[in-house]
């Protein structure tokens, strides 16, 4: 399938700073693609040069099959753009702030900047200076989708949405990749996007750690394992300790011939089963993998200086 | 019908020049209440009082302030408007206008929703240069029925065709302040950058004219001022200055481009 986005080497130094150290990845058509990050990791920098915002320092950037530096402005009214830090105009209400916008970057079916105002539960007759910081994402997400673009780039399109919105966005990215629109969010936590990506780059220091789907991060994720049994921990504890992925946390004696066993575990299930066989288990619990302690530890995995360490609680 | 067909005609110059109206109207306000406030003066200070009032003033001064063509009517309209008052505020909102449309609006975050749209930056740079444009020729148009208006009952003896040419000369003369706003705006990427570099061309422009009239051997200042080249011909009473007007009208498009180039060349945001 053709690409919507493809970045070879993307690297962009600043005056005082390198934001991207030469990154990789490609967005097929009509697909969801995140990329997830602390503060600072290089997501915003790496949408601006798709943008042709900021220019790169070096590698290769094609977006809808040209190169952003040298397409016109054609190219940029088939993608819808919602800024990370998003300024809006203060005396002007969010009705004209639209018109103007399908007036260059048109055309914009009727009717449809209502259609997705009245879905985000946005007032368009209100001057934006009086509007709450969720309000003004809504215009931003109302600017980016309004045309219908077939790429759609979006800087933490969740930041300020209160939970309601935030599934109403989802639903949004739902309809959008049903219409074959391609999608590229970023996010600093990955739980705000895992439902709506399927493929996420986790991207840390101006450089991408690991680039997978959503399935396989969870695959890897470690879950909390408790199994309580009618057997001495010890006799558990042997039984289990074989196993790839388990990380013993804590085992105790509960009376005569019963034993409880903690554990983080990241290894396949099919496997603990299969080590639990022979063992009366009373009770087993296995948690929903956590993702974002998966990222993290990503964050804090090389290459880098280790900065943000597994278990280090989220800045 | 295609999609380009559909789309209005210079989008950006349009809504620059909505954004603004309120205040365009304000300031016209206030360069007519200037002219009301100035030109009926004229016949009560023309003649022996006048005479008086020149008399005690030292010579550097009357040189500075423009004030030695003062006794005529022209002169009077230019030393008093054109020269000063008229010339301060309309730069004013010259350099206003031309550090908001790149610099400010880069500062403010809203340059770069503007360039992810459908425009270029070379598009984005002219259309405001058009409104900037645009916003001081319709208040030089309001200066000019000012002064007509008020030219009989003040006595001031103009005549429309003559005056008609110095607004012009003064237009690109307040217009280059405005474009110098812009061009630092577009390089620099702040408002400050703006209203530096349009505050050097007005406030220098102004400064060298004034030392050059203080003698034969500053005089060479005067090459270096588009202030004298513009009104040190005492266009009011003799009219336009083709190699000012050509020269006034070169420099803003020079500007203008060097904007174009500036803001083509370089990341928008800062970092």
């Amino acid at each position: 399938m053709e690409n919507a986005i493809s970045v070879q080497g993307l690297a962009k130094r600043f005056a005082h700073r390198e934001a991207l150290r030469g990154i990789d990845f490609e967005i097929p058509r009509g697909s969801v693609f995140g990329v997830i990050g602390p503060n600072g990791a290089g997501k915003t920098t790496a949408m601006r040069c798709l943008l042709d915002i900021i220019r790169p320092t070096a590698g290769s950037v094609r977006v809808l099959g040209t190169d952003p530096r040298r397409a016109g402005p054609e190219i940029r009214r088939r993608i819808g753009y919602l800024p990370g830090e998003l300024a809006l105009e203060r005396r002007i209400t969010g009705r004209r702030m639209m018109d103007h916008f399908a007036a260059i970057s048109g055309p914009v079916a009727p009717g449809r900047v209502e259609e997705l105002a009245s879905r985000l539960g946005l007032e368009l007759d209100r001057q934006s200076r009086k509007l709450s910081k969720g309000n003004k994402q809504k215009l931003g997400l109302v600017q980016a989708f309004m045309h219908d673009p077939e790429l759609l780039i979006l800087d933490e399109p969740t930041s300020g949405l209160d939970p309601l919105m935030q599934r109403e966005f989802l639903g949004m990215v739902e309809d959008a990749r049903g219409r074959g629109q391609t999608l590229f969010l970023s996010s600093h936590l990955i739980g705000e996007i895992e439902q709506a990506a399927d493929r996420v780059a986790i991207l840390r220091d101006g450089l991408i750690v690991r680039t997978a789907t959503v399935e396989e991060l969870r695959a890897g994720a470690r879950r909390r394992l408790r199994v309580l049994a009618a057997t001495d921990p010890v006799t558990l504890a042997a039984a289990l300790k074989p196993l790839p992925g388990l990380q013993l946390l804590d085992a105790e004696r509960l009376g005569e011939g019963a034993g409880a066993l903690e554990a983080r575990f990241s290894g396949e299930v099919g496997a603990l089963l299969h080590a639990l066989a022979g063992i009366e288990v009373l009770d087993l619990v296995l948690e929903e993998p956590d993702l974002e302690e998966a990222v993290l530890e990503l964050y804090g995995s090389p290459p880098g200086n280790g900065r943000h360490r597994a278990g280090e609680p989220r800045p | 019908m295609t999609p380009a067909a559909r789309r209005p005609f210079l989008p950006l110059t349009g809504k620059a020049l909505l954004d603004t109206w309120r205040s365009t109207l304000v300031w016209a306000l206030v360069l007519l209440s200037v002219l009301a406030l100035y030109l009926p003066l004229y016949p009560s200070m023309a003649g022996p009082e006048m005479e008086k009032l020149l008399a005690s003033l030292p010579e550097e001064l009357i040189r500075a302030l423009n004030y030695d063509q003062i006794a005529t009517g022209a002169g009077y309209a230019q030393a008093t408007f054109f020269g000063l008052l008229g010339f301060m505020l309309s730069s004013a909102v010259a350099i206003g206008t031309g550090a908001a449309a790149i610099g400010e609006d880069e500062d403010a975050g809203l340059l770069e929703l503007t360039l992810a749209h459908g425009v270029t930056r070379t598009q984005v740079v002219l259309e405001r240069s058009l409104a900037l444009l645009l916003r001081m020729a319709f208040l030089m148009v309001v200066i000019y029925a000012g002064v007509l208006a008020l030219n009989g009952p003040s006595e001031l003896g103009l005549d429309a065709g003559t005056l008609f040419q110095a607004v012009a000369q003064f237009l690109l003369l307040v217009l280059l302040g405005g474009t110098a706003a812009l061009l630092g705006g577009a390089v620099g990427g702040h408002r400050t950058h703006g209203t530096a570099a349009g505050a050097l061309v007005a406030v220098g422009g102004y400064v060298l004219n004034a030392l050059g009239n203080q003698g034969e051997d500053l005089q060479w200042m005067h090459a270096f001022s588009p202030y004298h080249w513009a009104l040190g011909g005492q266009p009011v009473a003799n009219g336009v200055d083709w190699s000012a007007f050509w020269g006034l009208a070169g420099l803003n498009v020079l500007f203008v481009a060097l904007a174009v180039l500036a803001l083509r060349h370089r990341d928008v945001g800062g970092a």
